[in-house]
């Protein structure tokens, strides 16, 4: 099917700043940017690229190498698709994600398509907070399979992130009894944390780290990041720091750790740690928030042209009609942007499809700078339901009912 | 594990799906595939274009850096534009008709940079026989990254057209 273009008014065309987001008032201020040229020299470096001298860039060339020779080979495709969806979490780039969605195509438009196609197609979509469709492929791997310990894993992790507590807590469940004890302590422990009992969910993932004793370093990056959010819960500073630490020395360069302890760093006043940490990991879009956040805080030169590329990256998804950052952009239109009724907009949007808790945090902080305190009632009465102990988001929550309660309205 | 028969949940995987359960940054990976296809019309009918293409999902189609250390040079750029335009304008087709056959004329390979990186801007030209109207189908990586997207813009005088290329919306007639 075709679709007819028509012409459509210079001026709205404008707003969509083709070409990388040269459009707008901005764009001045990084020349270069939509303006083709020729570099000066064959030797100059234009784009950093994966290196196959990586190990996991060889292993993805190995497997690729397999698949190719092996279409038909549904153990082939899912290995390489795997694969793909790993590095592209690890160092933060979502074309990976593409790339295993068209490996398994194949197997999962099948007449009678395998769970296990099933459930990585359902984790390409929850990467992309594709949440509903998601649901829809992990039903259908159901049907195909019910005792699927990874469709189970899933569906709990994506229940947690849209803040279903109850159906997670049965999904847990269903982890221990298919995936096995260990997962199912790790599942449940997770779960703990964000219905007030953090200390409970300290002690099942030590238990969850115990019975999962030499574990591989992704398995143990993982426990320890949970252990460091948990222990971000408790307000226990110095654990957090350790926790994350403890991850990254297994995974030095798992974008989302990365990310998680930057923002750690950011809030405990320490931005030029996160400058030093993030050094690299530019083209990440999650690491290059905090890089700006970073910059802000400690008054760089570089950050009028930062915040211009950030916003252009954010236009470059809008345009292409991609809108599950909601969290990352509400920070950067209240922190960088300085427009909170935007990052309340933004903010509200997003709690409508994902409520951890810094999807919580980031709609109580809009709410608070637009002093619109009464559109924080989503939040503050899922908080209120949840009971999530946090010393960052109660002291916004308390300070929000408070001015509702005064009957607030500036 | 428990039973041996739960099926692909070993460690590593439950890990990174378990991840997301952090926060969800896991989805905060965001760098998707883009390229920005823009033509303009000149009086005479020619169409005058410019395709913008990810160095990075280049490298990934066609193994542009050679030496794989990570560093695509210019130079690496330079030497394979006859790779990169066969493959390029293999998946862009210009259509006017059985009778209005069109011809897509590469005229040369420049640089061009986006938020998320360098492009390779492709600049070439679309001449149809007769004054038919043209239908442009467009297919660039949808095979290996159905995420993939186009963002078109027409501009013929002051008026423009735009539209989102996807593997579902491939094909637009030009107006």
């Amino acid at each position: 099917m075709s679709v007819r273009l028509s012409w459509i008014s210079v001026a709205f065309v404008g707003a969509l700043a083709c070409a990388g987001g040269a459009g707008g008032a901005n764009a001045a201020s990084a020349p270069g940017f939509g303006v083709p040229y020729v570099p000066a020299r064959d030797g100059e470096v234009i784009q950093e690229v994966p290196a196959r001298t990586e190990p996991a860039v060889q292993r993805m060339h190995v497997l690729r190498a397999a698949w190719s020779s092996a279409p038909q080979d549904m153990s082939a495709a899912l290995g390489l698709a795997e694969a793909y969806v790993d590095y592209g979490r690890e160092i933060g780039d979502a074309h990976y994600a593409g790339y295993a969605e068209a490996v398994i195509a194949p197997w999962v438009h099948h007449v009678a398509p395998p769970a296990s196609a099933l459930v990585l197609q359902a984790t390409i979509l929850q990467f992309r907070h594709q949440f509903a469709d998601a649901r829809d492929f992990l039903r259908a791997a159901f049907k195909a399979d019910p005792r699927n310990a990874q469709a189970w894993i899933t569906l709990a992790t994506l229940d947690m992130v849209q803040g279903d507590y109850v159906a997670a807590g049965k999904d847990c469940a269903q982890v221990t009894s298919f995936a096995g004890l260990a997962l199912g302590l790790a599942c449940g422990g997770s779960l703990r944390s964000y219905i007030g009992h953090a200390e409970q969910s300290q002690a099942l993932l030590h238990q969850a780290a115990a019975s999962l004793g030499g574990a591989s370093a992704p398995t143990r990056a993982w426990l320890s990041g949970l252990m460091a959010e948990t222990a971000e819960r408790l307000g226990d500073w110095s654990a957090v720091e350790s926790r994350y630490r403890d991850a990254l020395l297994a995974t030095p360069q798992d974008n989302f750790l990365l990310v998680a302890y930057a923002d750690f760093l950011l809030d405990r006043g320490r931005p030029q740690e996160v400058l030093t940490l993030l050094k690299g990991h530019e083209q990440s879009d999650t690491a290059f928030l905090r890089i700006v956040l970073a910059q802000a805080a400690v008054h760089s030169a570089d950050l009028a042209n930062s915040v211009w590329i950030m916003a252009a990256r954010f236009d470059a998804l809008a345009q292409r009609g991609s809108d599950y950052f909601g969290r990352e952009q509400s920070r950067f239109a209240l922190q960088l942007q300085h427009d909170p009724a935007r990052a309340l907009d933004l903010a509200l949007q997003n709690w409508r499809v994902q409520r951890a808790p810094w999807d919580a945090r980031v709609l109580l902080e809009a709410a608070l700078a637009a002093r619109q305190p009464a559109a924080a009632a989503p939040a503050l009465q899922f908080l209120e339901q949840t009971h999530l102990q946090d010393p960052v988001i109660e002291p916004l929550a308390q300070q929000l009912r408070t001015q509702i309660n005064n009957g607030v309205h500036l | 594990m428990r039973r041996a028969s739960a099926p692909r949940a070993n460690a590593p995987r439950a890990a990174y799906v378990l991840l997301g359960v952090l926060g969800c940054y896991a989805a905060g990976a965001h760098s998707v595939s883009d390229a920005y296809l823009t033509l303009v019309a000149d009086k005479s009918g020619v169409l005058h274009g410019q395709w913008d293409i990810a160095l990075r999902d280049l490298d990934f189609a066609i193994d542009l850096d050679k030496d794989g250390q990570g560093h695509l040079t210019w130079g690496e750029v330079r030497r394979n534009r006859e790779r990169i335009e066969d493959y390029a304008y293999r998946f862009l087709k210009f259509d006017a008709g059985s009778r209005n056959h069109c011809v897509i004329t590469p005229l040369k390979q420049m640089i061009d940079q986006h938020a998320d990186g360098a492009y390779a801007a492709l600049m070439f030209d679309v001449t149809c026989a007769g004054a038919a109207s043209i239908t442009l189908n467009y297919n660039l990586f949808f095979a290996i990254d159905p995420s993939h997207r186009a963002i078109f813009v027409g501009r013929k005088g002051d008026d423009v057209a735009t539209a989102v290329l996807a593997p579902q919306n491939s094909t637009i007639v030009l107006p």
